[in-house]
């Protein structure tokens, strides 16, 4: 039970409750004890079919049910359809659970669904010259983006709306190029720097960009990167998903010119912020890193830097002090 | 001492106990596709609690062995429900507690088990295909506890797993996912269960990690979400295979876990004030056992399962907890 409030209730309220869903409680049962037993018998009718969407209406999470209304498809509705019927059966299919999943954004089972109904959208409609064409399938994958935008309006960090929507980029007939997800990822972040959700995905598309377009456009994109994120860092140094974004960006091996920028420009930051855990925590990552880059016998002022702030983070951070002090430790004195 | 420092230990076995007996409410009911796993959860719970003698043995038992489906090979949550890769992990891990494994066709669930896997080595959850890691640690949980991880690809397998990993150290559900502390424990312990902890970035991960708790001791799943006590699990079980528990402040994790449960009717919540459930139930008590609670029983990480019954087996691996304290 996520997120639902604990109510008190009277023994007489609670016996009342019980009492006024037992009519909704019978039919519940009768229908559920009517759809396994049509099941076990391999009832592939239509009739099936409509008593499984009235069931999963009322329990979207009922995955035998789901199972067998596809089952009711593959093998009684699809063989005697056409494929312009088919293709208009699973659009209705997933326009049905359009309205399940607004209700219930967070179950696997509709997402799952979905994906089933996409997979199976044959091809067509034929061309003129009787060719098969992507058109049922590219105007369902285009409908999907739809949905999947609009659940991201409703909860911009709902993981199966995003993992949904790389599944259909993925599998786009015709897809859209990565620049417009870049851009679509730009205006969620815009509209709040702390969806990570956005970032995250930003760090999944950049590199398919930079791929293509050669290390030149990545030096000059990536400089673009960074003023976008100092100005999430910014707005509100207390916010992590642009902390964590910053990291992706610098990357595990950096160039130690730019590396000693950013470290410049954390502690401009740091000066105006005096008690920002996250610049103070980011400054110790990029100190040790650079460190690695460092000759050895250059590395003590800036050993004894790190000691420094990270006993600060202890002070300012104390539920994670432990880290801080190994860190420290292992330093060295 | 408050209901906020003290685990109500009666309590909350008379609210797992009380579980199987609300036959007339419709949630019940409508929660049937869960039902295997639930008793999994409530049974592992009352071991924690040094209670498992609490409900009947052979009524579970019995009850398990009704769920199979023998036209897949592996169990459904329910009689008469589907096989599914969750439900059969659940089956065999309340078997294994059971002492009652020899009930089972163990060659059919393996194969059951082993035709989920798909070309990418990740595993589906039934013959429909739904992928996710969690379902490739059902698969290397069950196969181990069945003795046959001989049997599995390994490499592939892992493989997957590690092309879910993300910069910042996490793991994700599928290829390109965001991380996320529950993706991180199923493959985290998945790998540890395969002896690959070093497809991991220790130090990377166990700062994420330690980045899941707030201000107010609970921990989150994902960065500058909300707090959630069934994190407390994922988040501590993925800490102490790495051995880094003492990243985060541990008291004050108790405490809000502690605030968490229903001090008139037992059972734990998902956070203060919300309505109880068996999940969250399981999850809290894990957690506290790892933070050292006084008074419980200690629980294996990996397998979410009584440490005895994992070490019995032969089957632990090096994980950490903090030393239980005596009060």
């Amino acid at each position: 039970m996520h997120g639902v409030k604990r109510t008190r209730q009277s023994r007489e309220a609670e016996e009342a409750r019980k009492l006024k869903e037992q009519a909704k409680l019978k039919d519940y049962l009768l229908l559920t004890e009517d759809l396994l037993s049509r099941k076990k018998k391999k009832d592939w009718s239509k009739e099936a079919f409509d008593l499984a969407t009235k069931l999963l209406h009322s329990n979207p999470e009922f995955y035998t049910i789901w199972n067998y209304r596809r089952n009711i498809l593959i093998n009684g509705i699809f063989p005697s359809s056409s494929v312009e019927e088919i293709n208009s059966i699973l659009s209705s299919d997933l326009s049905l659970t359009t309205s399940a999943l607004k209700a219930h954004p967070k179950v696997y089972w509709i997402w799952n669904h979905r994906r089933w109904c996409l997979e199976n959208v044959p091809p067509g409609p034929s061309s003129p010259t009787g060719e098969q064409t992507q058109g049922w399938r590219q105007k369902n994958w285009e409908r999907e983006m739809y949905v999947v935008e609009r659940m991201l309006d409703a909860d911009a960090r709902n993981f199966h709306a995003w993992n949904y929507r790389r599944y259909i980029l993925s599998l786009f007939p015709t897809p859209p190029p990565p620049t417009q997800e870049l851009k679509y990822t730009t205006h969620k972040i815009e509209s709040n720097f702390s969806n990570f959700s956005a970032w995250h995905q930003r760090s999944k598309i950049l590199p398919l960009i930079w791929e293509k377009e050669g290390k030149e456009r990545e030096e000059e994109m990536r400089e673009l990167e960074f003023d976008l994120v100092r100005n999430a860092l910014y707005t509100d140094p207390n916010d992590q998903s642009a902390w964590l974004y910053h990291r992706w960006l610098i990357g595990p091996h950096p160039d130690p010119i730019l590396l000693t920028r950013e470290i410049t420009s954390i502690q401009e930051l740091l000066s105006e912020q005096p008690d920002s855990k996250w610049c103070m925590e980011s400054l110790v990552h990029y100190t040790l890193l650079l460190i690695s880059l460092t000759p050895e016998t250059e590395r003590e002022e800036m050993k004894s830097e790190c000691r420094r702030l990270l006993a600060e983070l202890a002070g300012v951070d104390p539920c994670r002090k432990n880290r801080y002090q190994e860190i420290s430790e292992r330093l060295g004195v | 001492m408050t209901s906020d420092s003290e685990l109500l230990v009666p309590l909350h076995v008379a609210y797992i106990k009380s579980l199987g007996e609300n036959k007339d409410d419709l949630v019940y009911h409508m929660t049937a596709h869960l039902r295997l796993n639930a008793i999994y959860w409530g049974l592992t719970a009352l071991c924690i609690m040094n209670q498992k003698e609490a409900l009947d043995r052979e009524e579970m038992i019995g009850f398990v062995m009704s769920c199979w489906d023998d036209e897949a090979g592996g169990f459904g949550a329910h009689p008469d429900h589907d096989a599914h890769i969750l439900a059969t992990l659940s089956a065999i891990q309340i078997l294994v507690i059971q002492d009652a494994l020899d009930r089972i066709d163990i060659p059919r669930v393996v194969k059951f088990i082993l035709s989920l896997q798909q070309p990418s080595g990740v595993f589906a959850g039934d013959s429909f295909g739904e992928v996710d890691t969690r379902f490739s640690y059902c698969a290397v949980n069950a196969l181990s506890l069945l003795g046959k991880l001989s049997e599995l690809d390994v490499e592939k397998t892992v493989a997957y797993i590690r092309s879910c990993k993300n910069f910042d150290g996490g793991f994700g559900a599928c290829i390109g996912a965001e991380s996320h502390a529950g993706q991180v424990f199923v493959c985290v312990a998945a790998l540890a269960i395969l002896d690959r902890l070093d497809e991991v970035d220790h130090e990377t991960l166990a700062w994420w990690l330690a980045e899941r708790q707030l201000p107010n001791g609970g921990l989150n799943g994902r960065p500058e979400k909300l707090e959630d006590v069934c994190y407390s699990f994922w988040v501590l079980s993925a800490l102490s295979i790495l051995q880094k528990l003492s990243w985060i402040d541990s008291d004050k994790l108790s405490s809000f876990i502690l605030s968490a449960q229903d001090p008139d009717s037992g059972g734990i919540a998902d956070r203060p004030g919300d309505m109880v459930d068996v999940f969250h139930t399981l999850f809290g008590v894990a957690a506290l056992s790892l933070l050292g609670y006084p008074g419980l029983v200690d629980l294996d990480p990996v397998y979410c399962m009584p440490a005895s019954v994992i070490e019995a087996k032969g089957l632990r691996k090096s994980w950490q907890a903090l030393e239980r304290r005596s009060k």
